[in-house]
């Protein structure tokens, strides 16, 4: 089942930081918040976690004319359209939807976390006490609802947005172009250049690179696709030749049999 | 049991060959199941494909045990290359693929049953120690980490086709070899073929078991561990 793909975008440079789409998440998943601790700034917890899909991260950033920002970014799964979570997950737990998007089916989850390692942004996450391995689904069944994902529904300043592909991306480039317009000369689109194209598209007021824990050049890692594309394959070919090789040698070299007459003097 | 067959394995010998077959057998099944899809039907029968992650698991340790008796009992006889008969031997491929009007003699184990061994020493203990990683990733780097994956599946491609290697020549290929992993009783004719050396050798030093002969003055030449 192949729908249009869905988008949500996520213009950074609109984020106050209010963190709504972090609860709304935590909310509607019915994930548990964890005690933290007090590590003298808002980002918190620091980092994703099985119980944590979503994370806005704060960052305080001095730009080359000595003014200090503070950047925010809302982390999670970023739906790759080439995800190397899927492309590792050996029980099918990891799945594409029909919005494009990456979804998770926990009761297929055998907790072996290969899509740990696989995946190029370092989002899903293990929870030791279930086995189980968390992430993002952009809220499938919200959207097989016809509901926004949770935190876009939260989203009291318009940063997050969700819609067909091709809209969102023209909105993006669009508002790009206004914020070059109005002195964010670095600002640009992120997620549509690598891994087929993300499902999560940010809106980034400065270069890529500026910001915390965001991959310049995301890819799914080569050892990856040297074993899920060319060892795999090659492991039924080579089997199959050599099943192949033998039956060929049987009937046409023939076994290696002893000689009639092998007792001591043969040879 | 006929009168003159020889003894070429020892029970120890035939036990751990078929410790490391079995494990192998049900790793591959098991890892075959978790690699294809199309394959996780395979998980049905032990109650889905977490019992076996489980089983492939831990039949990984009882491989590697039985790996490690294996290599520790073969690496001197199947181990080690002899030249030059060795390499005359490669040669010739052992007769196996072209008519060959007198093989080379070489040892006990000759050089294909030697890169076999290699082979499963080898990529066994590259199994054995990626398996382990994969077993418990977050205690080591990412990068490690997906190094083992890498290698873990070049291990099988490898030991996956060599199986099926020794499958036919264990067998229907070389007729006459498979008593020698069964009974361990294996007749004159087949050691004048396979391993004229080592018969000749043995039965110099007067250490050939022969059925309804008088026994020898030492039992099993089959290792030496
Ligand atoms: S960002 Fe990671 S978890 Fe999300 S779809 Fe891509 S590879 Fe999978």
């Amino acid at each position: 089942m192949k729908g249009t793909d869905f988008v949500k975008l996520i213009d950074t440079t609109r984020c106050t930081a209010c963190r709504g789409c972090q609860v709304a998440c935590k909310q509607w998943n019915e994930m548990p918040g964890l005690r933290t601790r007090n590590r003298g700034s808002y980002q918190n917890p620091p980092d994703l976690e099985w119980n944590t899909w979503t994370l806005v991260r704060f960052q305080e950033h001095e730009n080359g004319d000595g003014v200090l920002q503070w950047l925010f970014r809302k982390d999670g799964c970023m739906h790759c359209t080439d995800a190397g979570c899927v492309k590792v997950c050996p029980s099918g737990a990891l799945f594409y939807t029909e919005f494009g998007t990456v979804g998770i089916d926990r009761t297929k989850c055998i907790g072996c976390k290969e899509c740990l390692f696989a995946c190029p942004f370092e989002v899903p996450k293990y929870d030791r006490a279930t086995d189980k391995v968390f992430k993002c689904d952009l809220c499938y069944t919200r959207l097989r609802e016809g509901l926004l994902p949770a935190c876009v529904k939260s989203c009291p300043t318009g940063a997050l947005t969700f819609g067909a592909v091709d809209t969102m991306l023209k909105t993006a480039y669009a508002r790009v172009e206004d914020l070059k317009q109005d002195g964010h000369p670095d600002a640009n689109v992120y997620g549509d250049k690598f891994v087929g194209g993300t499902h999560v598209l940010y809106v980034l007021g400065e270069k890529p690179e500026i910001y915390d824990s965001l991959p310049q050049k995301p890819a799914v890692p080569l050892t990856v696709i040297a074993w899920k594309d060319f060892l795999k394959p090659l492991s039924l070919l080579a089997a199959g030749g050599v099943i192949l090789g033998s039956f060929l040698h049987y009937i046409i070299h023939g076994p290696k049999s002893p000689d009639e007459n092998g007792d001591r003097d043969a040879t | 049991m006929k009168k003159g067959m020889i003894k070429a394995t020892d029970a120890f010998e035939r036990i751990v060959h078929w410790s490391l077959a079995i494990s192998c057998i049900v790793l591959m099944i098991s890892g075959l199941g978790m690699m294809f899809h199309s394959l996780n039907f395979l998980a049905v029968p032990v109650g889905g494909l977490k019992n076996l992650k489980l089983i492939h698991n831990f039949t990984g340790l009882f491989f590697i045990a039985s790996l490690f008796f294996a290599v520790l009992m073969w690496w001197r006889e199947a181990g080690v290359f002899e030249f030059p008969e060795d390499a005359e031997w490669i040669k010739v491929a052992g007769g196996y693929l072209w008519h060959v009007d007198s093989v080379p003699e070489v040892g006990k184990y000759n050089p294909g049953q030697k890169m076999f061994f290699l082979a499963v020493a080898i990529f066994g203990a590259a199994m054995a120690v990626s398996g382990l990683m994969m077993w418990f990733p977050l205690s080591f780097g990412a990068g490690l980490v997906r190094f083992m994956y890498f290698l873990h599946a070049l291990g099988f491609v490898v030991i996956f086709a060599f199986f099926f290697v020794h499958l036919y020549l264990g067998t229907i290929g070389s007729p006459g070899s498979l008593p020698a992993m069964t009974s361990g009783w294996v007749t004159r004719a087949w050691l004048m073929k396979q391993h004229p050396k080592w018969l000749k050798e043995t039965e110099h030093k007067g250490r050939l078991v022969v059925y309804g002969k008088e026994p020898a003055p030492r039992e099993g030449q089959g290792h030496h561990a």
